[in-house]
């Protein structure tokens, strides 16, 4: 069988660091290929490598076999005449990839246009079947602002694969969305095998490689610790941190005891909500009692935040009332984040946030000090600056933060759809027991259902209009 | 184009909040101005040394500076209601008929002050912003802040000496011919097209470190094709905006050049008129370069609004 894309025995690393230690892999037409593994199990290099795009501090050996040629994988240059043509990449974020001035139709027609030499009406003829093949048809005219996530992302695998590159990368294609959508880019990215194509996918998502099939690899500190078949590696894994990758995925999760809500902290009746116009929910009830756990699913854009923000009081309803237990003062109310390195100062060391943090609420740093370590925030983090350490660590820094005021409700608002897999189980058992030790009430904004129906003892399901 | 419409909308309060405003502004300045008016007036009329007492009483009596300011005030105002700024006191022309030949003077002026700062600028900022830190680059900041630095009338007596008196290429004063516009027009707009260089050379450099211009790249386009395509209507964003908020340079500066050139514009009409204290023909050319200053922000929100999408509503 042809490959489309080989990598032989590719090594990378930073000052002398290794990050990735002779890893090998084998695209074929017809048969997608998922890498799977935490931040920092340098999956994602091996993408960039294949492109030619590592950052220029690092260094790189071993061979790239691409559209027939053989190159050095320290040699940047040599495929950038391939990108669009022979590989293209499916970008991670691509409400950002868009151009925010230029209609979705002509971005499209580019590829055409400038990658396959067509004619500027051509071109953009064969972007409109690009795109009502996409089922975007209605969307041709729109800009990137007008698109919702989902069809930006189907335009944006449009736009990577109108040069005709038959092999389609695709890095964390679902970060950040919601179970149905997430079904949605599979799908998406199925469609890329079709008529000879092949697709390498990176995840930290078990889901998306389950539901991908074909080849599975799982990556751990820069090397390859398992491969083979889907159902070989995911049904009866041999390595026991594929094992344990399999076991942090929400559906695998223990079955906890759900705790008995204590005395009430906050209460809503007849809440209603809208945004632009358009309602978002009514006249919903909703008790909410000390140590309980309130999951609030839902599709995205149905509202999910805007209700744990009009509880925080962050928001007005555009109906109802929001009681919170008389005499505690607005802070003992608190809000975490899906995006923590958001809610630091960019240029502030972490020590110095969080010491101002503490002055304010008057705790002492010994008693953060210890929160810290209990949850696993080594000490010498503090010194970096947020954008410096991984998501993981910044959220439980967040955590941290949000129990300085010695909360009684906390909004958690997809505190970890942006972690990988075990970091989230650690990031929740860590509030999990916090919450239970403290009777601090949690409401948690997920998309994932999984997870909600270990963690919560009450569900509200929002439709969305 | 519910954003255009509205934008114009807004602009268009705009306009007849500074006609009010301007018009009690100078009224009110003219009177506090010391030496009396009528004398002034007369002056100007029959020139300083045949100037009497008399004859200065005969003015005030004439355009009844005698009544109570509030009186003059408002019967200047119930004339502009209709269309009528009155008569110019020392030329006895319409002031309408006088601002009506300023005014294409002062456009074409302004105009090619703002194709500087609108084309030139940000041509050469797109240059300097794709090799950020390059010579382009690096001389663009030294020329752009000693643009910004030099004041109007500094920079326009500089222009006049150099390409004026010493080399003797351009005419310094006038206005008959083509070259005649050449320094008043670059005194005018260096300064803008400095700053609106260092604005576009901003926006390019953000422009190109965008997701959305790598991800051009990686679709295959090369470079060249990916700024075509992707860099200028970003980057103008900016620039745009910096400029809709700098028009007011553009009018003070009118005024400035004007006087400095002998360019027949109503800057110059407005800096004579303060002189003689011919106040109907103040307020009509203060009035003109505020109203100049709303259409040209109003023609700004339009451009801006067709350059980004995400500003339409």
């Amino acid at each position: 069988m042809t490959t489309s894309l080989t990598i032989d025995d590719l090594r990378v690393s930073a000052d002398g660091a290794a990050l990735l230690r002779g890893v090998s892999i084998r695209v074929t037409p017809g048969v997608p290929l998922t890498i799977v593994g935490e931040t920092g199990s340098g999956k994602t290099l091996v993408a960039e490598a294949a492109m030619g795009t590592l950052a220029p501090e690092l260094s790189a050996s071993g061979w790239v076999v691409l559209g027939g040629t053989v190159s050095d994988a320290g040699d940047r240059a040599a495929r950038r005449h391939l990108w669009g043509r022979g590989i293209a990449l499916l970008p991670q974020e691509p409400w950002l990839a868009l151009d925010p001035t230029m209609r979705v139709l002509p971005q499209v027609a580019e590829g055409h246009r400038f990658v396959r030499g067509l004619g500027r009406s051509e071109a953009t003829a064969c972007a409109r079947e690009d795109l009502a093949a996409l089922g975007l048809a209605n969307a041709a005219t729109r800009f990137p602002h007008q698109l919702s996530g989902g069809m930006a992302q189907r335009v944006a695998v449009a736009a990577a694969r109108a040069g005709g590159a038959p092999l389609l990368l695709a890095d964390e294609p679902t970060k950040g969305l919601d179970a149905a959508l997430r079904d949605a880019v599979v799908a998406l990215l199925r469609g890329a095998l079709q008529e000879g194509g092949s697709l390498l996918c990176i995840t930290h998502d078990v889901a998306v490689a389950r539901a991908l099939g074909g080849e599975v690899m799982v990556m751990l500190d820069g090397e390859v610790v398992e491969r083979g078949s889907a159902e070989k590696v995911l049904d009866a894994p041999s390595h026991a941190y594929t094992r344990r990758l399999l076991a942090a995925e929400p559906e695998a999760w223990a079955e906890g005891e759900l705790p008995v809500p204590g005395a009430e902290v906050l209460s809503a009746t007849g809440l209603s909500a809208e945004r632009g116009g358009r309602r978002l929910f009514e006249a919903l009830d909703l008790t909410v009692g000390a140590g309980e756990w309130v999951a609030v699913t839902g599709p995205s854009g149905c509202g999910k935040t805007t209700l744990g923000n009009v509880l925080l009081g962050l928001l007005r309803p555009a109906a109802g009332v929001v009681r919170r237990r008389g005499g505690l003062v607005r802070t003992r109310y608190q809000k975490l984040y899906q995006d923590p390195v958001a809610t630091f100062a960019p240029r502030l060391a972490l020590r110095t946030a969080l010491a101002e943090a503490a002055a304010l609420h008057g705790v002492a740093w010994s008693q953060l000090a210890a929160m810290l370590d209990r949850l696993r925030v080594p000490d010498a983090l503090l010194d970096r600056r947020p954008d410096q350490v991984s998501g993981g660590e910044l959220q439980r820094i967040a955590i941290a933060r949000a129990l300085l005021p010695d909360p009684v409700f906390l909004f958690a608002d997809e505190p970890t759809s942006r972690l990988d897999p075990i970091t989230q189980q650690e990031t929740m058992a860590a509030l999990q027991e916090i919450s239970r030790e403290r009777g601090l009430a949690v409401l948690l904004v997920t998309h994932d259902l999984a997870m909600a129906r270990k963690v919560a003892g009450r569900q509200v399901t929002l439709r969305g209009a | 184009m519910g954003g255009v419409a509205r934008a114009l909308l807004r602009r268009g309060v705009q306009a007849v909040l500074v006609a009010v405003l301007v018009s009690g502004l100078c009224f009110t300045l003219v009177r506090l101005l010391p030496g009396d008016q009528a004398m002034r007036v007369a002056e100007g009329r029959y020139g300083y040394d045949r100037v009497t007492a008399a004859s200065a009483d005969a003015v005030r009596a004439e355009l009844g500076l005698d009544r109570p300011a509030v009186e003059q005030f408002l019967a200047w105002v119930g004339r502009l209601a209709q269309g009528d700024l009155g008569v110019s006191l020392v030329t006895g022309e319409r002031v309408v008929v006088e601002i009506a030949y300023q005014l294409g003077h002062t456009l074409l002026l302004s105009l090619a002050a703002l194709s500087l700062a609108l084309l030139a600028g940000p041509a050469l900022g797109l240059f300097a912003g794709l090799r950020p830190g390059g010579v382009l680059d690096q001389a663009g900041m030294v020329g752009a802040a000693a643009l910004r630095a030099l004041p109007v009338f500094a920079l326009g007596i500089g222009l006049m000496l150099v390409f004026g008196v010493t080399l003797g290429w351009l005419p310094v004063a006038g206005f008959h011919a083509t070259e005649n516009l050449v320094l008043p027009a670059l005194a005018l707009g260096l300064g803008l097209a400095a700053a609106s260089a260092r604005v576009a050379r901003d926006a390019t450099v953000a422009a190109v470190n965008a997701p959305f211009f790598g991800f051009a790249l990686l679709r295959g386009l090369t470079r060249a094709q990916a700024v075509r395509q992707h860099v200028p209507r970003n980057a103008a964003v900016p620039v745009l905006a910096y400029l809709g908020v700098n028009l007011a340079l553009l009018v003070e500066g009118v005024v400035v050049v004007e006087s400095l050139f002998g360019w027949p514009g109503i800057g110059h009409a407005l800096s004579h008129a303060i002189s003689a204290r011919d106040v109907p023909m103040l307020q009509g050319t203060a009035l003109s370069l505020g109203l100049i200053f709303v259409a040209l922000n109003a023609f700004t929100d339009v451009a801006i609004l067709a350059a980004d999408p995400r500003r339409r509503g």
